[in-house]
């Protein structure tokens, strides 16, 4: 707890004069922690010339930023049109029957949290998937169960 | 109730340019810079709106004050779009019908339908729209996703946010933001789950809001309600008053039922505030009605005895007996009155009077004596006036504000939010106090320079940056010659040119490194409009009259008085200090301030600003201020005193 | 020694290619083959990744899909000197997909070393930053205004116009801002060029500085995109090495900083002015407008802020000319366009051609027809706010005025196409389900009226009041169409009506667009 703190301040001291320093600051923490502690909000703010409510707002408008630790992987599905095409609506349910879960919502073993992503940029493979910072093509349920079944074995 | 006129967005600034153009077949010439909707209105043509109020700036999010303008795509927002030479404007076309319809559906399919049961009932801008637009079904039905189960906020005293009632116009956020200036509130989340929230607390009062009731007073609908309008229903008449709490004085509308007080509500035509108000003004009225008021006049004849309800007639004429029985037996000087400044011109101008015409003497004082005489004093040594040079809104044309001893957000709330709208603009600030008060550093405000002076050395201070003007070429030596006396201002640069004087020397004493001292002098001096507030972090200290006169000399030397946005701003106690201190409650100061005839007395009517009443025994008997007068009461050298308001011994 | 490609583009990742490389440079130590492996960018030919390329004496050759198990194979049958594998494609060059098409933006995309400065240079790079430098600025913004250059965000705003109102604007601050929150669906040049060619959009900012008075750049690049991310890092920390960045550029008089900041997930930082408020650190919430960004942009200040596309196409406009430029293209749509094929297609990729192409060749004469080999049903042209295309509506040329009579917008270029499976209201469900997602929530008709969209949908297909439901799904797409602050509200009902008005039977109603429930009872 106390190194967490320790480890937000020197981000806070890292980004607070850049120009437009919040959103580097978050992705800085959250990058380091896995999430940005609400509790730190306070000293965020302080360090930004800004209020506790601004740091808020800006937190829960951006879905990538979360507030709460995510499981060890965070498995994301790409919903947009082009992977649809090429069959991702099965691939979802394949991802949530399999894991038991809905969209933002981790496994109960904390193995793996599920999000939902609009588009990877990787249409010309469609469907794709993110499995933490690696991007998947051509994914198909077989692949994806064999990339789970990996990844829960590997702490990430 | 009359209803105050809402513009939909603020008048422009540019007050130089005009542009004509055409609305609805009208020709109309407004400022440059005018939004459609604020010129539509002046032409007394209401355009729909939600997310538009004249006291914020627009937004353009509610989608409803769309218009057509010939050759011109779609349909912009006319609280977003500026008037421009030769337009032509249709407010209503069947499309924008269509539109607005369109809109207040989406609106009416996430909002109860319990409008006859709603506190806002009767002064809802949601209500006035779907009957402007004509709204009759909702074909979504009722069914779908909706807010309506979200629970009330009922945790701040004086009001209740219901999220149900909301829809996310964010005027309230904007007020917080915009108005008050603490950012105490936000839009959680983003699309159709946008939620007002108050930071990420779980209620308004644990979260950084102050009560200022912007967001209220700026809400559409009853999401943000008074508590006392749940309670009480909607008011029927209005009375304009002025606050009486602190020095800025803000304008207020009472909003009445009868004679009871449903709330107060700051005016917008205020000359003070704008429309704006503090958690005192704006919710600390309970006194009005409060049984410890005394609504009937009393008599005891003795400290021991208890207080008896008499007439207002016996009341009268008992004080009148007991104060010419007090004057025959121990002397003319044995009676004297304490007025404030928390009290009308008017009625501070009789007490005095009822002192130097009835009683015949000068023993009169008002509270002012404790916090501001050195600045009645210090200005008039310097200035020639014993007041303040500026208006509040004066602050929004300077480029360089000083803050010494003085707490605005704390003290002078509505100012406060002035002066950090101001900031927000661009605007330098410094601040000589040992307080880190809020000024110095938060949402959206830091403090260029907080010179965390110890206590007591406010003339160092002073001396030392106006030793950096001096020494660094920085007086503005063209408006000392045209305007000040240059004999006295060579005395005073000589002054405080002495090495003794410099920042490297103070720096020890005042506890302020050097090179701060310098650099804030040497904004204050080229930083364009320059203007100084202080409070009684400087008047009350014993070298008060010194730092005001320090502090006048300063604006001399660098040129910055006698134009907006400069200037010695004095931030008095109570709402009237240079009221009560101008007609002449000061024993020493006639009316108008007149100063006192040296003696042997001129026949006091023949003196400026005195009326015939004054006697000639007043103008001969001693000056006999308001310590002074507590004392000798207390040792029965003055037997009475009368009290119109203030408590002095508190405030001593 | 031997030069062997194999690429690092995200999707050639996505399939492989690290693990490619490694057993390249695995295979070539235990077999004591010295080669260099060199990390390029995509052809664009996605069926072909992971695509490897070995320098011969004739020219470049390659060999696809190649996968780690083919690669002792590979090595077996000669591939470091060009020898013939069961995957061998030929020279890369004379691949009939490539030589096909019109590379200007796209020229150095998957031949260079996409963050060796060097080979940048060596491959007519900067050659535009050094015209640029010793011409005033209103000849710079003559020459991109010149060039019939338009915005490949997809407003199409010429962006020689845009440039000059910063140019003439006065400000002691301006900034260049580079829009690469590419979220829109079924697009990713701007991807392919950042992880491409980061150093051709590095010059086209520089180049923008230059131009209209601005010293300081962002790249506002979207979460999802990690590569582009260090790709343009390593490529701005070379170029600021080498004084192509920071004070005085060259040598000359001009300063120029270049800094990448990362979005957080939210479609509508691709709009401009939510965008510019995103990188002051705030919600993204749309702007109004006026003012615009050219006016009071990031900070307050004028800002020019164009697509990756636009400004990686800066380069070679200064470099060759605008005629040369200009040159190429059909009307008022000149030049180039990067089209990103997508979707239900056998060969999906990147194919830059000039405008005039039709969809009907970039679909089957590029595309090879759908992945599945069923009929294509649908196109949906220009991201999740484009409309979707009937086979009819085929052979329209890709122009974006031919595609505006039409009611469509070419947008970003990208095409998703979809075979006769696709159900059309779902997909018009989906159009309307991704703008509640993705709403920033500041106007009524997108927040309110996106939710209300979904739930319309489910009772038109659940068949619920369906002749009401219909009527109202498009009451409430004319509410968004013209009440919306920007174009996520605004545009969505432009996938929702084109399904509605091109497929009328998924809706469940007849060819002309009555309804058959009503029409049976």
């Amino acid at each position: 707890m106390h190194d967490q703190l320790a480890r937000i301040k020197s981000h806070i001291d890292t980004h607070q004069h850049m120009a437009g320093a919040l959103l580097p600051l978050l992705h800085a923490i959250q990058d380091d922690l896995g999430y940005i502690p609400e509790d730190c909000y306070g000293d965020i703010a302080k360090a930004l010339n800004l209020s506790v409510a601004e740091v808020h707002g800006v937190v829960s408008f951006y879905h990538h930023f979360r507030t709460h630790a995510p499981g060890r992987h965070i498995l994301q599905i790409c919903r947009a049109e082009s992977c649809q095409a090429m069959g991702s609506t099965q691939l979802e349910a394949h991802a949530k029957s399999s894991l038991g879960i809905d969209y933002h919502q981790t496994s109960p073993d904390n193995a793996v949290t599920l999000e939902a992503v609009y588009c990877l940029g990787n249409c010309a493979c469609s469907p794709a998937i993110m499995l933490d910072d690696q991007v998947y093509g051509r994914v198909t349920p077989q692949q994806l169960s064999q990339l789970l079944a990996k990844a829960r074995e590997v702490a990430a | 109730m009359d209803k105050q006129t809402d513009y939909g967005t603020p008048a422009s600034r540019n007050t130089e340019q005009q542009v004509t153009l055409d609305i609805d077949g009208h020709s109309i010439t407004v400022a440059k810079g005018t939004s459609i909707m604020h010129a539509a209105m002046q032409a007394g043509i209401s355009i729909p709106k939600l997310c538009a109020t004249d006291s914020l700036e627009p937004f353009g999010s509610c989608r409803l004050c769309l218009v057509e303008i010939d050759g011109r795509r779609g349909y912009p927002a006319s609280c977003t779009t500026p008037v421009d030479e030769g337009l032509k404007v249709h407010t209503q076309t069947p499309k924008l019908a269509d539109i607005r319809r369109g809109v207040m559906e989406l609106y009416i399919s996430d909002h109860p339908l319990d409008c006859l049961t709603c506190s806002a009932n009767g002064d809802c801008e949601l209500q006035d729209m779907a009957g402007a637009v004509g709204l009759r079904e909702v074909r979504y039905g009722y069914e779908g996703s909706n807010h309506l189960s979200a629970e009330k906020d009922n945790s701040n005293p004086y009001f209740q946010f219901d999220a149900s009632k909301c829809i996310v116009c964010s005027r309230c956020v904007r007020a917080c933001e915009e108005t008050q200036g603490t950012f105490a509130l936000t839009i959680q989340g983003r699309g159709f789950d946008s939620k007002v929230a108050a930071g990420n607390f779980d209620n308004f009062l644990d979260s950084e809001c102050v009560s200022c009731g912007a967001c209220v007073a700026a809400c559409p609908t009853a999401t943000l309600m008074e508590k006392t309008v749940i309670e009480s229903g909607q008011p029927e008449h209005s009375v304009i008053t002025t606050c009486a709490y602190c020095g800025v004085g803000c304008s207020f509308r009472a909003e009445m039922k009868g004679e009871q007080v449903v709330r107060m509500v700051p005016d917008k035509n205020g000359g003070a505030n704008h429309g704006h108000s503090c958690v005192k003004g704006r919710f600390a009225w309970g006194y009005a009605t409060h049984r410890d008021r005394i609504t009937k006049p009393m008599i005891r004849k003795s400290i021991h005895d208890a207080w008896q309800e008499v007439s207002w007639e016996e009341a009268i004429s008992y004080a009148a007996s007991e104060l010419q029985r007090i004057q025959s037996k121990h002397g003319r000087n044995a009676i004297g009155a304490i007025t404030s400044s928390r009290c009308t011109n008017e009625e501070t101008y009789l007490v005095q009077k009822l002192v130097r015409a009835a009683f015949g003497n000068n023993n009169v004082d008002t509270c002012a004596r404790v916090c501001h005489s050195p600045t009645g004093y210090g200005l008039k040594q310097t200035l020639g006036e014993s007041a303040g040079t500026q208006t509040f809104d004066s602050v929004m044309q300077s480029d360089v504000i000083m803050v010494i001893g003085a707490n605005p957000t704390d003290g002078h709330p509505v100012f406060g939010s002035q002066m950090k709208r101001r900031l927000r603009q661009g605007a330098k600030l410094i601040i000589a106090d040992p307080r880190a008060i809020d000024l110095v550093s938060g949402p959206h405000v830091q403090a260029d320079y907080h010179l965390k002076l110890k206590p007591g050395t406010n003339v160092a201070l002073i001396t030392a940056m106006a030793h950096v003007v001096v020494t660094e070429g920085l007086v503005d030596e063209a408006f000392v010659k045209a305007r000040c006396e240059w004999d006295s201002f060579q005395y005073w640069s000589e002054f405080v040119a002495q090495p003794e004087n410099s920042p490297e020397a103070m720096e020890a004493a005042i506890g302020v490194p050097a090179s701060d001292l310098r650099a804030a002098a040497r904004l204050f001096a080229t930083g364009g409009n320059a203007a100084i507030y202080y409070g009684l972090g400087v008047t009350e200290h014993s070298q008060g009259s010194t730092m005001v006169m320090g502090i006048a000399n300063l604006a001399m030397a660098t040129g910055n008085i006698g134009r907006e946005g400069v200037g010695v701003n004095p931030l008095r106690g109570q709402n009237n200090v240079q009221g009560s201190c101008d007609m002449g409650s000061f024993p020493h100061e006639f009316p108008a301030i007149a100063t006192f005839p040296t003696m042997p007395p001129a026949p006091c009517w023949k003196m400026p600003g005195a009326d015939r009443w004054i006697t000639s025994q007043a103008c001969a008997s001693p000056i006999c201020w308001t310590l002074r007068l507590m004392v000798a009461s207390r040792r029965c050298i003055a037997k009475v005193k009368t009290l119109p308001s203030p408590t002095p011994t508190p405030s001593m | 020694m031997i030069t062997i490609y194999v690429p690092r583009d995200s999707s050639a990742l996505s399939l492989g290619a690290n693990q490619v490389a490694a057993a390249i440079q695995q295979e070539a130590d235990q077999r004591q083959i010295s080669i260099k492996l060199v990390r390029n960018g995509s052809r664009g030919m996605f069926w072909l990744e992971p695509m490897v390329e070995v320098l011969t004496v004739q020219g470049r050759v390659a060999y696809g899909p190649v996968q780690p198990e083919d690669v002792a194979s590979l090595f077996d049958a000669g591939f470091t000197e060009g020898g013939q594998h069961a995957l061998s494609l030929g020279l890369t060059d004379e691949l009939p997909w490539l030589k096909r098409q019109e590379r200007l933006t796209f020229a150095r995309v998957g031949i260079t070393d996409p963050v060796c400065l060097d080979d940048y240079l060596a491959h007519e790079g900067y050659r535009g930053l050094r015209n640029t430098l010793v011409q005033s600025p209103e000849a710079i913004v003559a020459q991109v205004t010149d060039s019939g250059l338009r915005g490949r965000g997809g407003a199409a705003f010429p962006t020689g116009i845009k440039w000059k109102t910063v140019m003439v604007a006065q400000a002691e601050q301006k900034y260049i801002v580079c829009n690469a929150d590419e979220g829109d669906s079924g697009t990713y040049s701007d991807r392919m060029i950042m992880e491409g060619d980061p150093f051709v959009l590095i010059e086209g900012m520089t180049i923008a500085g230059i131009a209209v008075g601005a010293t300081q750049g962002y790249i506002y690049v979207r979460s999802e995109y990690p590569h582009s991310i260090a790709a343009l890092n390593l490529a701005i920390k070379e170029a600021y090495a080498a004084g192509y960045l920071g004070r005085s550029i060259l040598g000359s008089t001009h300063d120029f900083y270049l800094e990448v900041r990362r979005a957080a997930g939210a479609y509508v930082c691709g709009e401009e002015t939510a965008l510019l408020e995103s990188l002051e650190g705030k919600r993204g919430l749309v702007r109004f407008k006026p003012p615009l960004p050219a006016i009071s942009g990031l900070f307050g200040k004028p800002t020019v802020i164009n697509n990756v596309i636009s400004l990686a196409t800066v380069p070679i406009i200064m470099d060759k000319g605008s005629e040369y430029y200009r040159d190429y293209g059909m009307g008022r749509s000149r030049g180039t366009l990067p089209i990103q094929l997508a979707g239900n297609l056998k060969h999906a990729g990147l194919v830059e051609k000039a405008f005039g192409v039709t969809l009907r060749e970039l679909l089957y004469d590029y595309g090879g027809g759908s992945a599945s080999g069923r009929p294509i049903k649908a196109v949906q042209v220009g991201g999740p706010l484009g409309a979707y295309l009937p086979e009819s509506q085929f052979d329209t040329p890709l122009d974006y005025e031919a595609f505006s009579k039409l009611w469509a917008v070419l947008g970003h270029g990208g095409i998703v196409a979809f075979d006769d499976t696709v159900d059309m209201a779902h997909m018009a469900r989906y159009a309307l389900e991704f703008c509640a997602v993705e709403s920033c929530g500041k106007c009524t008709p997108c927040r309110i009226g996106s939710t209300r969209g979904v739930e319309v949908m489910d009772k038109v297909m659940a068949g619920t009041d369906h002749v009401q439901n219909i009527a109202l799904l498009r009451d409430l797409s004319d509410t968004m169409l013209n009440g919306s602050l920007c174009a996520l509200g605004g545009m969505t009902p432009y996938p929702v009506l084109s399904a509605l008005n091109h497929f009328p039977q998924d809706f469940g109603l007849s060819e002309a667009g009555v309804n058959k429930k009503e029409r049976a009872a």
